[in-house]
């Protein structure tokens, strides 16, 4: 076994409490699918056979091989943590230490990604890199959101990415809020790799292969607690520190033993053959001398950057709007489940889902839309552009639009919904006109 | 690399532009040659000839960069010159530019008050010498490089182009090419970046670390009025900078273009001649090559044959001679016999010796080199004679008709020239362009005493010294003839790195604040130490510890425990710190004495009374040794201290066991007890 799968599942989902105020965020239905069946998809279409899945107990009661839908021939370990809030990634990580015992991959239960995973893992291999990790172009929601007026606010801190000619060696990292007095590099930095692209408008896919003594790393200082925040930035950083250290920088003494120990940590021979060729080639990655490669540096940082194709995280709510519209194009499920009973004359767009022991009556025309299971939508009712979870009641002759209905609420008669958000259980009264609806929906 | 410039005022109405397009198909393609360097990195050499004329591979540098401008389709040169400008317009008038048949025209412009590049553009402008967009060069470029392409681009874009120098870290903005920063990198550790350069609406940005800014310029006409508006401009650097900081302002913008092909570069200095020089020998700047004879000149042709090897006409060899590789020897030289020669470049008419070591040698024309001579990456000019067994070590120039020899070792770095180091001083006033910078090379220094030894019997001329130490901090390319020393500084990564480890948790650095407290401490003791031997009046040395207050913005309150500290501390600085109780109290006495106006000043309400106390005892809890109530007792017959606050004091149990310890002293009891029983005495009577 290469590497180990490790899926963080215990978030809350806190920037967008209006859907996970009922709904644990793993859970929050995709395309029919519960959040969670994608990164785990993604997964065992790559072949993993086992994941280590850390989650809360109220998540983990709720994973079923069959709610997961998946395939059956990947084993989820399932690790339970308390107190989400108070735990960070790194902080999961150290707590299933004892499992790991190859280099991991971690990932997000939020992501939503067509990926083709080997390459990001290829880069991790082909450079013997500390991390590897994924991002992605920053997609722009163009899609109202329910609940926001307007557009939505100038959007948050950019991340500045520092990339080398190649694009793939991660060279510099900050975020814009840290850059107040303008951005700073050292110039050996720029010495050793003299042309280096600085982008913004990237999305960080949460997803990182690292290698085994990074983990170990993280066992000892436990003052990380956020992979994102703290140790990817350590990492990055740590790349140009040179192996004599200082004495009293002990993390960066430990550090760097950590790395030049590692062939201790298992395969000891292939190290030393590596260590050997690495000497005997004349190879290195860069041009203009003939020092060794990476400039002797032990710990290498490397980024995918996905430049098309999907990549999403489902943390807001326009993102999972997003998702939802593009779920149908991640599926190979066909989009009307057979056990749905939909009446001849509707319309349902090949671009919408309805999911298992739905109704649909006559007249009904759905587009763009997801339908969650055992819903039931009766005659004359108009869908577009919007999410409806499962066990969702329509009456007749319903107008949605742009918006997302939470599970087991009804819709009243002749109720007209635009870019709403209606919570779970909540009745809209019939003929109720709601244009902007806040949390656990209100209707007039 | 080279890259095009131009700038257009973006508010411009389409349709003047369009006439403006048309105009260009018309026009022909007219360049502006700076033949001045405006600056004295060849100097001394630079004393008898401009840097334009200067042999490279025994072409005069200027050739080369008309021939890149005929190349590129230059149909109207300008050529301005200004020191020695009779020798560069002898020069061209002679060469085939000024034949009839030229595609193209040149045209001098001469002019004694030309101090810098902006100088010659504010000329330019004055005089409407351009109607359209031009290219600008200086006379030591040499380049291969097509510049169609980026006139081409540049036309479309209408837009400014400029391109990057050694050593210059450009951020670029990778989709439009257009430079946001520009900057050069010597004697930096870090790179910083203003965030507004990052506000654009592009989401990529390209920093260049690897970059030879190649001296090209397109640029469209405004430039030279933009040099007239802003008479502040000297050089191209100035201008860059100028026009990237206001550039939302007026609107004009920078654009790059890197050549991923193609020769180009500008023989700046020694070591950028040295490196030219070998890349034209070994044919990078194809189809620019020595045999090429592209000068059209009699006497200039040569042979190529392996190695790289290029013999002009009636060039004689002696037996044995060895020319390994990379060797250039123009016409009518004779070589002697047993020599070794790699990697040189040997001009007309020079007679060299036996035995004749030459390996990364420039020698021009008429140069007389007697036996057993080796040079080494060196440069030696016209009418040079070296004597018998002379031995330049790396680095050494000998400027015209200079003579060494016989039997002399030249150090690394030596520079022999006929003109006295001192004369440009005298001369100060006369010397321009070239010369402009006449002040900051005041640091040579000659030495004329010793020129019979270290250059030789028979030797004429002085050695140059350029104490280029004292000037590291002013500009150090001014500085070296050689250019930049390219040493790794392995220092400089550990320091930022330690400096970067200190936002790592665990480990903080000391707050500044403390710094601050320690300078002013020891400016303190220095004032205090100048009082006392220049026997300086209190109340000089209250407005001396004032100003410093404000200097190192540091409260009344630590300005009392400082001068009670440094007072405390006097005798051990005077004396050093293994005095006995005795002798610390005789001197301290008459100091305290001496300062107590200083105290006074500093000591007013009760609250200083206790601060100050609280300071002694700090002190003396460091030296329990020395503690007895004669600092007290002392300080209040002095009336620095009050009996209340004393009193206070000694009232105040002490929070540790030492300062507990401190006030059971024996002599501290009676003086209490005397304050006691005075004040009873006082109130009593």
């Amino acid at each position: 076994m290469e590497l180990q799968a490790v899926l963080m599942a215990a978030g809350g989902g806190s920037r967008m409490m209006e859907l996970t105020y009922n709904t644990h965020k793993p859970l929050l239905p995709v395309g029919n699918k519960p959040l969670i069946w994608y990164p785990l998809n993604l997964l065992e279409r790559v072949g993993f056979e086992e994941v280590i899945i850390i989650t809360t107990k109220d998540v983990q009661k709720m994973l079923t091989p069959d709610r997961l839908k998946l395939d059956g021939k990947m084993k989820l370990d399932v690790v339970c943590i308390q107190l989400e809030g108070e735990m960070g990634t790194a902080d999961a990580l150290r707590h299933v230490q004892q499992k790991i015992k190859t280099d991991v991959l971690v990932l997000s239960c939020d992501l939503i990604t067509d990926v083709a995973l080997h390459e990001v893992v290829d880069l991790f291999r082909a450079h013997n890199a500390s991390m590897a990790m994924l991002m992605s172009k920053l997609h722009e929601f163009t899609e109202t959101v329910p609940g926001q007026k307007g557009k939505k606010k100038a959007g948050e801190q950019r991340d500045f990415v520092g990339v080398d000619a190649t694009g793939q060696r991660l060279l510099f990292m900050a975020n814009e809020a840290d850059l107040e007095d303008g951005l700073t590099i050292r110039k050996s930095i720029m010495c050793k790799h003299p042309s280096m692209r600085i982008r913004t408008g990237l999305l960080d896919a949460h997803l990182y292969c690292l290698k085994r003594c990074v983990v170990d790393f993280l066992v000892e200082n436990k003052n990380i607690s956020s992979i994102r925040g703290e140790l990817i930035p350590y990492l990055v950083r740590k790349q140009f520190s040179k192996s004599v250290n200082l004495p009293n920088n002990k993390d960066e003494v430990e550090m760097s033993q950590k790395m030049e120990g590692q062939t201790n940590l298992g395969s000891c021979k292939d190290e030393e053959l590596l260590r050997l060729t690495q000497e005997r080639s004349c190879w290195n990655d860069h041009h203009g001398d003939m020092s060794e490669a990476y400039h002797g540096g032990k710990v290498r940082c490397y980024v995918h950057i996905m430049e098309d194709g999907v990549c999403y995280r489902v943390n807001t709510l326009a993102a999972y709007i997003e998702a939802n519209r593009m779920a149908p194009k991640l599926i190979e499920d066909p989009p009307i489940h057979p056990s749905a009973v939909i009446s001849e004359c509707t319309q349902v767009g090949a671009d919408s889902i309805i999911g298992a022991s739905c109704q649909i009556s006559d007249k009904t025309s759905i587009k763009r839309s997801t339908v969650g299971a055992s819903s039931t939508v009766r005659e004359k009712v108009k869908i577009t552009n919007s999410i409806l979870m499962n066990g969702v009641t329509v009456e007749e002759g319903c107008n949605i639009q742009g918006s997302v209905i939470c599970s087991n609420a009804v819709i009243g008669r002749n109720a007209d919904i635009k870019y709403c958000l209606v919570g779970s259980s909540q009745r809209i009264e019939p003929d109720g006109e709601c244009l902007t609806v806040t949390q656990n929906a209100v209707s007039v | 690399m080279n890259m095009a410039a131009k700038t257009a005022k973006q508010g411009r109405p389409g349709a003047r532009r369009a006439a403006v397009d048309q105009d260009e198909e018309e026009q022909p393609l007219q360049a502006v040659l700076v033949a001045d360097s405006f600056n004295r990195r060849f100097f001394p050499v630079t004393k008898d000839q401009p840097r334009a004329l200067l042999p490279l591979a025994n072409v005069a540098m200027i050739d080369y960069t008309l021939e890149f401008l005929t190349s590129t389709g230059v149909q109207e040169t300008f050529v301005f010159c200004c020191w020695m400008s009779d020798k560069i317009k002898d020069h061209l008038a002679k060469s085939k530019w000024c034949r009839s048949n030229s595609s193209n025209t040149v045209h001098f412009i001469t002019s004694d008050t030309y101090r810098s590049l902006g100088d010659v553009l504010r000329d330019v402008d004055a005089k409407a010498l351009l109607r359209s967009d031009f290219i600008l060069v200086y006379g030591d470029v040499v380049s291969s490089i097509d510049v169609t392409q980026a006139l081409q681009e540049h036309r479309l874009r209408r837009k400014l182009e400029k391109n990057i120098s050694d050593n210059i870290v450009v951020a670029v903005d990778s989709k439009s090419k257009r430079i946001l920063h520009y900057q050069k990198t010597q004697g930096l550790k870090k790179l910083q970046f203003p965030m507004n350069i990052f506000h654009s609406t592009s989401d990529e940005f390209e920093i260049r670390h690897d970059l030879l800014d190649c001296h090209i310029s397109i640029c469209s006409p405004q430039v030279a009025e933009l040099f007239t508006d802003n008479f502040d401009y000297q050089t191209r650097n100035d201008f860059v900078r100028g026009i990237l900081v206001n550039e939302e302002i007026l609107g004009n913008q920078i654009h790059l273009h890197v050549a991923k092909d193609g020769y180009g570069a500008r023989v700046s200095n020694l070591f950028m001649y040295d490196a030219v020089s070998s890349d034209m020998i070994r044919r990078w700047i194809y189809p620019i090559t020595p045999e090429s004879n592209f000068v059209d000149e009699e006497g200039k042709s040569c042979t190529h044959s392996r190695h790289n090897v290029y013999r002009g006409t009636g060039v004689s060899l002696g037996h044995g001679s060895q020319m390994e590789e990379n060797v250039l020897i123009g016409q009518d030289t004779s070589i002697g016999a047993k020599g070794h020669i790699s990697n040189s470049v040997i001009g007309a008419n020079c007679i060299i010796g036996d035995n004749v070591i030459l390996d990364r040698a420039y020698i021009w024309n008429n140069v007389h080199i007697a036996d057993n001579v080796a040079i080494r990456q060196s440069v030696v000019c016209d009418g040079v004679e070296v004597k018998t067994g002379v031995i330049l070590k790396e680095q050494c120039v000998l400027a015209f008709n200079a003579v060494v020899g016989p039997d002399v070792t030249l150090p690394e770095g030596t520079v022999v020239s006929l003109h006295h180091p001192d004369e440009e001083e005298e001369e100060q006033d006369e010397f321009l362009s070239d010369h402009a910078e006449a002040g900051h090379n005041k640091a040579t220094k000659k030495d004329k005493a010793n020129n019979s030894k270290e250059l030789g019997t028979e030797g004429q001329g002085y050695i140059w010294k350029s104490s280029s130490l004292d000037h590291t901090k002013e500009d150090e390319l001014a500085q070296s003839l050689w250019g930049l020393v390219l040493n790794p500084d392995p220092e400089s990564d550990s320091e930022s790195e330690a400096s970067e480890g200190s936002d790592q948790p665990g480990s903080r650095t000391i707050s500044p604040e403390l710094d601050d407290i320690k300078v002013f401490q020891t400016e303190v003791q220095g004032t205090l130490q100048r009082g006392l031997e220049e026997n300086i009046g209190c109340d000089n040395l209250v407005l001396e510890i004032n100003s410093l207050k404000y200097a190192y913005n540091i409260t009344l309150k630590e300005v009392m425990q400082i001068l009670t500290r440094v007072v405390l501390e006097y005798p051990f600085f005077q004396e050093g710190a293994d005095l006995s109780t005795s002798q610390y109290n005789t001197l301290l006495l008459p100091l305290l004495k001496g300062w107590a106006p200083v105290f006074k000043n500093y000591v007013k309400r009760a609250q200083d009374h206790l601060n100050c106390l609280a300071s002694i005892e700090e002190f003396f809890l460091e030296h329990e040794a020395h503690w007895g109530a004669l600092v007290l007792m002392s300080a209040y017959n002095l009336d620095i201290l009050e009996e209340d606050g004393i009193m206070r004091w000694f009232s105040q149990e002490g929070t540790t066991d030492k300062s507990k310890l401190l006030r059971k002293n024996q002599g501290l009891l009676k003086f209490i007890q005397w304050l006691e029983e005075a004040e009873e005495y006082s109130e009593g009577d």
